[in-house]
């Protein structure tokens, strides 16, 4: 087992480290790398826009550190893919990459989609729907991968406190991480309850990992990330680095509870792919939340199924677009 | 696309654009060629907006405005004891010094939500357009000059100007004018709104408070502070006529059920000459002093921030060249030449101008908004102007 208190030393890393643009810059092009960065969207006109206006002009026009900009669209009503378009983004349905293998619903799928669909070396997801958005927020990801060649899988974590003093703070993640996700692997993955926060939908990762992954396409995605480049490659492939603060939507209590079911799910089915218990029994896709009507109390029930694509490596058509051979 | 070789000399040292073919032609191609680069522009301006910036704590948007001169080779980077942040773009010649300054601060306090929507065709957040897009264009001009393939023969003097409002009153750009080492030729102020302003001259003005407290007072606190100040808007009002006067702001109190103890009016004063600026004041004074005297509150008549009268001539060759380059650009210039940041300029005699750069609304409000189509053509005026000053309108004035 990998020394935790020596892994933060050496795996987490704050945003500031990196602030040499044109150093950074000058090191992809030496290593010659290719770097995509995905939005995946549904609904995000109000925010897409400046994260695309962000991106595009510090770290492709000024610094020329991102070889592609790609929307990729779960099926938004509103004017995301106008506004997207617009400006200057590659914006992609994920109905339409690989229609031939169907469309799920999901934001799990557009991420696997991409592996498909974009050309880098390195992917740096990240979701749409982030106020304060900056460059660190794709640039913080990118760079311990280009700077650490053993490390493949970088995810974001934020802590920017308002007051500090000499003594100890709690860090924390949103209220998913603390009351399961990390409880959870403190039982199963004590070494993974390291990352700050790992639910967040931040993070960049080398392409040789990520056509390896097995892509659940909803909630379960990044803990399910989490666990299997865990398990095939330890701690040592993984890193943290610290964007400061981020400013979303907060989600009501009830969707959270949907959420962590997912999750749940999600985990149960790696515990048993990975041997840790494998005698569970089969695990039902009905969530039961109750409300009240008039003076009746009633049952809702949500059906939530943890569909999930293949590593993408073992997709054909994959397979020939890259000129993999069998 | 290449910039005209060089300005026509003048023997008058007037140079009026339409004199300038060349010139004229240039600016009239500038907004179809700015387009090129909206990324940029729009980039700066969310990542500057989102900085938080009440007066006197712009230092965080100076950092950034000094980092981006840094990124785009200007020289001298500097900041003063005022906190304005100044950088230089050499010309090839030198001779002249143009200055080019917007004011760093908004009216947001640094707690509100500072984040901003981007849509293809506006921008909307607090301080959007007073002053975030002003600042940000200062911090593009390098590089825009540079892509345009512009080289002015003038030394080009970039600054963001720090405590301009309120309270402020104009320090960071009355410090710099006061104390410039170099002498200035001509300077423009950047304002975010509106397209079309040309402000050359500035009225006598001031801002003022006039607070009111009641506490521990009998009589006056059963009346309450609101009360009383309602008496000195209604002798305000038969002092000063309603061009004159601003009523900007009431505030008092803390209940319903409870008289106000405490109560300020916040006011604005404007008349067309120092002298009679002068005489309303001690005649306010006196009003003060009488309805104190009379309820046995306590007022306080407080200028927070004062300019004095004065500008240029409206046929000065920087106002024609600059209402004509606006002309040219299809926008109408506004009527109302008056603006206080214009008499920074007046006071040290030199020629200046504060210009506008889009259209804006829900001015100083959470949604302030502004356009971004017409910022090309803002951005356009703002850089025939300093070709014209470039090219010697202002010598001699």
């Amino acid at each position: 087992m990998t020394d935790i208190d020596s892994w933060l030393r050496t795996n987490t890393f704050h945003h500031s480290q990196f602030w040499d643009l044109k150093r950074l810059v000058e090191e992809k092009e030496k290593q010659g790398l290719l770097l995509s960065l995905c939005i995946p969207t549904l609904n995000e006109e109000k925010t897409i826009g400046k994260e695309l206006v962000l991106f595009k002009s510090e770290l492709m026009d000024r610094y020329p550190l991102l070889d592609e900009i790609a929307v990729i669209d779960s099926g938004s009503t509103d004017r995301t893919l106008e506004v997207a378009a617009a400006f200057g983004a590659d914006v992609y349905r994920s109905a339409d990459i690989l229609a031939d293998l169907g469309s799920r619903r999901g934001k799990g799928e557009n991420l696997w989609k991409a592996i498909y669909q974009l050309k880098g070396d390195i992917i740096v997801y990240v979701d749409a729907d982030i106020k304060n958005i900056h460059p660190r927020f794709a640039y913080g990801l990118i760079a311990p991968l280009i700077y650490r060649p053993e490390i493949e899988y970088v995810k974001a974590f934020y802590d920017r406190p308002l007051a500090t003093s000499k003594g100890t703070r709690p860090l924390g993640g949103g209220r998913v991480t603390e009351i399961l996700v990390r409880p959870l692997f403190s039982l199963f993955f004590p070494e993974l309850s390291a990352l700050v926060q790992p639910l967040s939908g931040e993070y960049a990762v080398r392409r040789g990992l990520l056509e390896r992954l097995p892509f659940p396409i909803g909630y379960g995605v990044e803990t399910s990330h989490l666990i299997d480049t865990y398990s095939e490659l330890g701690l040592e492939a993984i890193a943290q680095t610290d964007l400061d603060s981020r400013v979303h939507r907060n989600q009501p209590t009830r969707d959270l509870g949907r959420m962590a079911f997912g999750i749940l799910r999600a985990f149960f089915s790696r515990l048993r792919m990975h041997g840790n218990v494998p005698d569970l029994p089969e695990l039902t896709p009905m969530l039961r939340q109750f409300q009240t009507r008039d003076d009746q109390y009633e049952q809702v029930l949500f059906e939530i199924r943890e569909e999930e694509r293949p590593p993408m490596i073992d997709v054909p058509a994959y397979r020939e677009k890259r000129g993999l051979m069998d | 696309m290449p910039a005209p070789s060089a300005l026509p000399s003048n023997p008058n040292k007037i140079v009026i654009v339409q004199e300038q073919p060349d010139l004229k032609e240039f600016v009239a191609r500038l907004p179809a060629a700015l387009q090129g680069y909206r990324e940029l522009i729009l980039a700066n301006l969310v990542m500057i907006g989102e900085i938080p910036a009440p007066t006197f704590q712009e230092q965080a948007r100076i950092d950034f405005l000094q980092q981006r001169f840094t990124e785009s080779g200007l020289q001298n980077v500097c900041s003063d004891e005022v906190g304005n942040g100044a950088a230089v773009l050499p010309g090839s010649e030198g001779s002249r010094h143009i200055l080019v300054s917007a004011h760093a601060d908004t009216p947001f306090p640094a707690t509100i939500e500072h984040t901003l929507s981007l849509y293809p065709e506006r921008v909307i957040g607090p301080g959007i357009a007073d002053n975030s897009l002003g600042l940000s264009i200062i911090a593009s001009l390098p590089m825009l000059l540079d892509f345009l393939d512009i080289r002015l023969r003038s030394n080009l003097i970039l600054m963001g100007a720090s405590r301009s409002l309120g309270r402020g009153d104009l320090a960071g750009l009355r410090f710099f004018l006061n104390n410039s080492s170099v002498p200035i030729t001509a300077g423009l102020s950047v304002e975010g709104v509106q397209l079309g302003r040309l402000n050359y001259a500035s009225l006598a003005s001031l801002d003022a408070e006039i607070t009111c407290r009641t506490a521990d007072v009998q009589g006056a606190s059963r009346s309450g502070a609101v009360l009383i100040l309602n008496q000195v808007i209604h002798r305000l009002c038969e002092l000063v006529g309603p061009d004159d006067l601003v009523l900007g702001s009431v505030e008092g109190g803390t209940a319903f059920k409870t008289p106000a103890r405490n109560a300020v009016l916040r006011i604005e004063l404007r008349q067309d000459s120092n002298d009679k600026l002068s005489a309303l004041v001690r005649s306010i004074d006196a009003i003060v002093e009488d309805i104190s005297t009379r309820t046995g509150a306590q007022l306080r008549f407080e200028i927070i921030a004062r300019s004095s009268a004065g500008g240029l001539d409206p046929l000065h060759p920087l106002v024609e060249n600059a209402r004509s380059i606006i002309t040219d650009l299809g926008v109408e210039p506004c009527q109302d030449c008056h603006s206080t940041a214009a008499s920074c300029f007046n006071d040290q005699g030199i020629p200046g101008l504060v210009i506008g750069i889009t259209e804006g609304h829900q001015l100083n409000q959470p949604d302030e908004e502004i356009s971004i189509e017409p910022v090309f053509r803002g951005i356009a005026q703002l850089i025939g102007m300093l070709m014209a000053i470039d090219g010697g309108c202002c010598d001699g004035y």
